[in-house]
């Protein structure tokens, strides 16, 4: 399985995404990294078929831009940034959602998550952290063969952060994994590519052992250092110059 | 406890029963029911079953008529506050907010000044002119959003109501009478209203019950495309919905608020948010509501009637207050 991504975006006039391209396969993690307004977000919206771009997203040769929303749904799913749960909905009725245009199983998708247990508490009661992992089963239960998530760490304590991580690391055998991550170290060690971009241009992609600190200065604009340690590589930083206050 | 559906719907039975039962004159539960029994048999079954009951065009002409034409009205206004919460992912929606109210009393004032014949009609036809200028002006694109949509239709509802007052304080001395159209009455029901109604009715509630999936979707917005949602489509036809609905309800019987508003709220907190369960609990428990709020109506300052929407802002205002004061956020705007 291979996603192949060449795409262009505009917001009105303003250009947020200009000829990114890469491919993803599965087997392998891929995180998208860069500084914020970067268009990261944009990107997975427009894979998602959220946003409508220019260019083209070839899944094993599928064009999924000319497929209707519950054609491309069978395809991919994708987790949005968390937000906090608006409605009342039940934890099984929440996840079953996925499934109403692909007919994917909900039992799996919880149990996956370590929520079949709980599926008849209210969504309402979850922490931030328990709704991302919902908000994962969702994306699971939709069934799709590429899975897109937004920042699925952010706001997340570390031991959520490490077990959506461990997750990923596993759905990556069988699914192609796209995920746009702010935390460095957890892009560091759990991706296997990255796709680093900047101002709505591609600036960099391969495999994350070419990454190298130099990189990471041209596109954060700081000093960037990497620790070696037993759980992986570190990404230390500092501002070049630390402001007066 | 979800199963609330065989409750409400012997409540709706009991209520509609207890409508024709009350009233001026005084009839015996079995002058109701002879008479109904006579009016089905002569008017579906085409019998002719001897001698009228002696009550019977109280019943079959006007109490019937009107009971079920505020059933009807109830369920059409709040299924489609159903559909307009779920357009707007806003609980403070009500189904006239895109255009409705403001275009039916334009249509109502004109009516009843130039044409008093064809009132119903002209509030109807600038409903549904109104609907389409609201939405025409928010629609950016091809693509409806719905913050966009939300201040057309509030914008278009000042202009409509200045309009309004205008034409009410500068023409004719009927020009008063709009005022108690504008607040609802089932006074003028008859058979081919009731007919009216339940067409609209059972087109967008059977629109409604069909894609209960798709109305859950639209409460995520964008994230409704990427399971599979084609949103902007969809919010066509749920416009299209409300708008039908909700002018062949304010035709029929005037501009009544809260129900639209209120019976949503109450379907939530005993059902829970899913469309599956709520639009079909919602439909019943705002017949049941306007069913009582126009026996209010009729009863409460005999012999004279005080207008219907007096009694569901009445009754609804402080109800619905009480429901905020109650219950946490999460359980009553959700």
């Amino acid at each position: 399985m291979i996603l192949k991504v060449n795409v262009s975006f505009s917001y009105g006039n303003r250009e947020v995404l200009r000829d990114v391209s890469f491919e993803a396969r599965k087997g392998s993690l891929l995180a998208i990294i860069g500084p914020n307004g970067a268009g990261k977000s944009t990107l997975l919206k427009c894979i998602a078929g959220i946003l409508r771009p220019r260019g083209e997203v070839r899944l094993d040769g599928i064009d999924l831009l000319t497929l209707g929303p519950k054609e491309r749904a069978r395809f991919v799913s994708y987790v949005p940034q968390a937000s906090v749960p608006e409605f009342n909905f039940t934890i099984e009725e929440f996840v079953e959602m996925g499934t109403y245009f692909t007919g994917g199983s909900v039992r799996d998708a919880l149990q996956k998550v370590g929520f079949w247990e709980r599926r008849n508490e209210s969504v309402l009661s979850l922490s931030g952290g328990e709704y991302q992992l919902v908000l994962l089963a969702r994306a699971l239960a939709q069934g799709g063969k590429v899975l897109l998530l937004d920042e699925p760490t952010s706001h997340l304590d570390i031991n959520h952060a490490l077990m959506i991580m461990e997750l990923l690391k596993e759905l990556k055998e069988e699914k192609i994994v796209v995920a746009v991550l702010h935390d460095l170290n957890l892009a560091l060690r759990y991706a296997d590519n990255l796709l680093i971009l900047k101002k709505g241009e591609k600036f960099w992609e391969g495999s994350v052992g070419r990454l190298s600190p130099k990189i990471l200065e041209e596109v954060y604009g700081v000093k960037v250092e990497f620790v070696r340690g037993k759980f992986g590589t570190a990404v230390l930083s500092s501002l070049y110059e630390l402001p007066n206050l | 406890m979800r199963k609330w559906f065989p409750a409400l719907l012997l409540l709706s039975i009991a209520v509609l029963f207890l409508g024709v039962y009350v009233g001026s004159v005084k009839l015996s539960p079995s002058d109701v029911t002879s008479s109904i029994i006579y009016g089905l048999k002569t008017s579906f079954l085409g019998e002719h079953p001897g001698k009228k009951p002696r009550y019977f065009i109280i019943v079959w002409e006007f109490r019937l008529p009107r009971v079920l034409l505020a059933y009807l009205v109830g369920l059409s206004l709040a299924s489609a506050g159903v559909a307009s919460q779920a357009l707007f992912k806003n609980p403070m929606a009500d189904p006239y907010i895109i255009g409705i109210s403001g275009g039916a009393s334009i249509g109502a004032a004109l009516g009843l000044i130039y044409f008093p014949d064809h009132v119903s009609l002209l509030s109807f036809a600038f409903a549904i002119l109104s609907v389409y200028i609201v939405y025409t002006v928010a629609k950016v694109d091809g693509r409806i959003p719905v913050d966009t949509l939300l201040l057309s239709g509030v914008a278009f509802g000042f202009m409509a109501g200045a309009i309004t007052s205008y034409l009410v304080l500068t023409l004719g001395p009927r020009a008063h009478l709009t005022y108690m159209w504008l607040m609802g009455s089932f006074n003028g029901a008859d058979w081919e209203k009731v007919r009216n109604v339940f067409l609209a009715s059972l087109f967008g509630l059977s629109f409604l019950l069909w894609k209960w999936k798709e109305l859950n979707l639209l409460l995520l917005g964008e994230e409704g495309v990427a399971l599979g949602l084609d949103v902007d489509t969809f919010r066509k036809f749920v416009v299209i919905v409300v708008a039908v609905m909700s002018a062949v309800s304010v035709a029929s019987a005037g501009i009544i608020g809260f129900v639209g508003l209120i019976g949503p709220h109450i379907a939530r907190i005993l059902v829970g948010p899913n469309h599956k369960r709520l639009t079909l609990n919602a439909a019943l428990i705002g017949g049941i509501l306007m069913v009582l709020a126009d026996l209010l109506a009729r009863t409460i300052s005999r012999p004279t009637e005080i207008p219907v929407g007096i009694v569901t802002a009445m009754m609804g205002g402080p109800f619905f207050l009480y429901l905020l004061r109650k219950h946490k956020r999460g359980e009553v705007l959700t």
